[in-house]
């Protein structure tokens, strides 16, 4: 699949307040193509460039508000788990219960950060493309000092969100209960995978593995995913993964 | 994404090189990729801005790096280049926006550099041909393609505080001061063409105005400076937009500051000396951080962010925690099984995130590696074609990944009879002399 086509995938598929946030590829690729050597048509280097600025000011501003937000959480559910854990007057069963809400907070929030990242990598990548593009069109030399630039940018500098994630993880590990996969657990009738952030990883997964594995196993990927969405259609509005069960493919997906 | 970003890529051989480094590599070369990619401009900055700029009204002492749009043919860009040209500007940093837009305007004409464009030109530029007569269905058609193009970035925040702007930075563009010229001149090159401006223009994504605004917290602007505390945490940063710097934003000059976690303990920790995030004003926040660089406005709003946090926390929290009621019905009764079916859920999830963030380490590391070794390659060429070289020997196996060609030629068409046996005409010491030299 090219990357246009599954960039558009992604942003329609993407958490909804995310959708405006990606580079705008088909509308830069187009007008790379107008452009020739010449410059006679389409616009000059200059005002490409300023297009891409636009661009890289909006994954900026996008990037580092959603960072910001994570700093502010991260440190919340840290507290948050800190409070559960050290509350003497809960039952056993209150405990379990914050534990498990919180927990279930925790990995939502990992997710929400995942993702990011994501958007991060697919903004970047679209951008080298384009930059390629350009240069193969004009003959310029735009990429290589751009990119430059942009390795720089607040949104692909994208250190703290990973460390975040990491501390997510290091913390769901302290905090996990003993996982006992019973047997006799039944599997419910329909995999319920709704809109939000599981849902996102798991497609944002998909898509790098099919890059990486090659597209002869594009169908099996294409068909997965589309049950994902058919599945997720009844739970439209919920903002975040509240889904009990998983189908077995996703123990397939493991490597 | 990453096969076809690297397929196309500088060097082929070097992109199936650099996948095989996948997993033992990738650890290896975070750290020095991200060192590479990173300490570079950081350490740059940070040294540099000890002294106080005396213009500054703010009273920052911040300092500013910036990424602006300056395009020089020198593809070693460094912040440190537009810095000091901005540093010039210190003004710009004041709130007052007045001083920003008369100091923006007179720096911009001094500004060579034509490809600073300022983000408020355009949206002018978008309001034009609303308020002209034109009425030719060409120029509409035209015009159309440019609206549609504008459209997409004025989406964002940033745009939305430009409009007010004046279009002088446009003039010093260098180009064509009548807009009318310009479209007229766009629309007749065109004209060959026949582009569907429409189709080509238009954004994919769905337009979306409501959640932008999300984003854009206090109408703040995307100026930034760096905020050197006066305790030694690592500072948050500010981030100079890259084309609208010396523009500035108008009345709403908040630059964007770059949060990080020391800098919100600073804050959590000001915030409770003032009784709590209901109690704390920001400007008592501020006073109590003492963090150069930092405004009001930052404070005010990372206390807004901070106050729903605490007070409307994660949302799955609120309620029973089988929330999807949808899903539950579908289960027995048994809330052990339901317990455990969430857990393993849940525990999946994690493993799918966890394996997706991975895969995100790994490529951008690639990514990283990938421009480094452009870098190199292009230093060699600039060195190459400077010194004048007779021969250019590859690098050695500092870079496995380019010992395709050990003994290429070199550009230089002067090179003559050396130029089939490099190694012969050379005597041995000198040769890997030269090797040394072009390696380090």
């Amino acid at each position: 699949m090219k990357f246009g086509k599954r960039l558009k995938q992604h942003v329609q598929e993407t958490l909804p307040g995310w959708r405006n946030m990606y580079l705008n590829y088909k509308g830069l690729k187009k007008l790379v193509k107008l452009m020739s050597s010449s410059l006679e048509y389409g616009i000059s280097e200059d005002e490409f460039v300023y297009l891409l600025d636009n661009e890289i000011e909006k994954f900026n501003t996008f990037f580092m508000e959603q960072e910001e937000d994570f700093i502010i959480r991260h440190k919340e559910l840290q507290q948050r788990i800190k409070r559960v854990n050290e509350n003497e007057l809960s039952s056993q069963g209150e405990y379990e219960e914050e534990m498990a809400r919180t927990r279930k907070d925790i990995i939502d929030f990992h997710g929400e950060m995942v993702l990011l990242v994501n958007y991060s990598n697919i903004n970047y990548t679209g951008m080298t493309k384009i930059l390629k593009k350009y240069d193969k069109r004009t003959g310029g030399f735009l990429r290589l000092s751009f990119i430059q630039k942009v390795l720089e940018q607040p949104f692909f500098t994208t250190e703290l969100v990973s460390k975040l994630v990491k501390e997510c993880e290091a913390t769901i590990d302290e905090f996990s209960p003993a996982v006992v996969v019973a047997e006799e657990m039944t599997k419910p009738a329909g995999t319920i995978v709704g809109e939000g952030i599981f849902r996102n990883t798991i497609v944002a997964l998909l898509t790098m593995e099919e890059i990486r594995k090659g597209s002869s196993t594009r169908m099996y990927w294409v068909t997965i995913t589309k049950k994902l969405t058919e599945a997720g259609g009844s739970l439209k509005h919920r903002p975040q993964f509240s889904s009990i069960h998983l189908i077995s493919f996703l123990h397939s997906s493991k490597p | 994404m990453l096969s076809e970003l690297v397929q196309g890529d500088l060097v082929t051989m070097e992109a199936q090189h650099a996948l095989s480094f996948q997993r033992s590599g990738a650890r290896q070369f975070s750290n020095h990729g991200a060192a590479s990619a990173r300490s570079a401009p950081l350490e740059d900055k940070y040294p540099k801005f000890t002294n106080p700029q005396p213009n500054f009204t703010s009273g920052a002492v911040g300092h500013i790096f910036s990424s602006s749009s300056g395009m020089s043919s020198d593809f070693h860009f460094s912040s440190v280049t537009s810095h000091t040209s901005l540093s010039e500007k210190a003004p710009f940093i004041s709130q007052s926006s007045e001083i920003l837009q008369s100091t923006a305007s007179s720096q911009y004409m001094k500004e060579t550099n034509n490809s600073s464009w300022c983000t408020d030109s355009l949206p002018d530029f978008l309001d034009y041909p609303q308020n002209t007569p034109i009425q030719s269905s060409n120029l509409e058609h035209g015009l159309m393609p440019s609206e549609d193009l504008l459209d997409y970035p004025q989406n964002t925040p940033i745009q939305s505080s430009n409009l007010e702007q004046s279009i002088i930075p446009l003039e010093d563009f260098g180009k064509q001061n009548d807009w009318q010229d310009w479209t007229d001149q766009l629309i007749n090159e065109d004209g060959a063409m026949t582009p569907d401006w429409n189709d080509i223009l238009i954004d994919t994504n769905i337009a979306d105005p409501a959640p932008k605004m999300a984003y854009h917290v206090g109408g703040s602007s995307t100026n930034s400076m760096q905020a050197q505390p006066l305790i030694p945490q690592s500072p948050g940063e500010i981030c100079v937009p890259l084309n609208s710097t010396p523009c500035g934003s108008g009345s709403q000059s908040k630059p964007r500051m770059r949060w990080t976690p020391e800098l919100h303990e600073a804050f959590v920790e000001a915030v409770n000396k003032l009784g709590g995030s209901e109690k704390a004003t920001p400007k008592g926040v501020l006073k109590q951080m003492k963090v150069e660089g930092l405004t009001i406005y930052h404070v005010k709003s990372h206390l807004q962010k901070y106050r729903t946090a605490r007070y409307r926390p994660e949302p799955s929290s609120e309620g029973p925690l089988e929330k999807n009621s949808t899903s539950v019905e579908d289960f027995s009764s048994l809330e052990l099984k339901t317990g455990l079916e969430i857990t393993e859920a849940l525990r999946l999830q994690m493993e799918v995130q966890k394996r997706l963030h991975e895969q995100l380490e790994i490529q951008r590391n690639l990514q990283l590696r990938i421009e480094e070794q452009g870098r190199y390659l292009q230093m060699m060429f600039e060195k190459q074609c400077k010194s004048g070289m007779d021969k250019f020997t590859a690098p050695s196996t500092d870079l496995p990944s380019l010992q395709a060609n050990p003994n290429e030629p070199g550009p230089d068409p002067v090179v003559g009879p050396s130029e089939e046996g490099p190694s012969k005409s050379e005597p041995g010491v000198s040769q890997s002399a030269k090797r040394a030299k072009v390696n380090t």
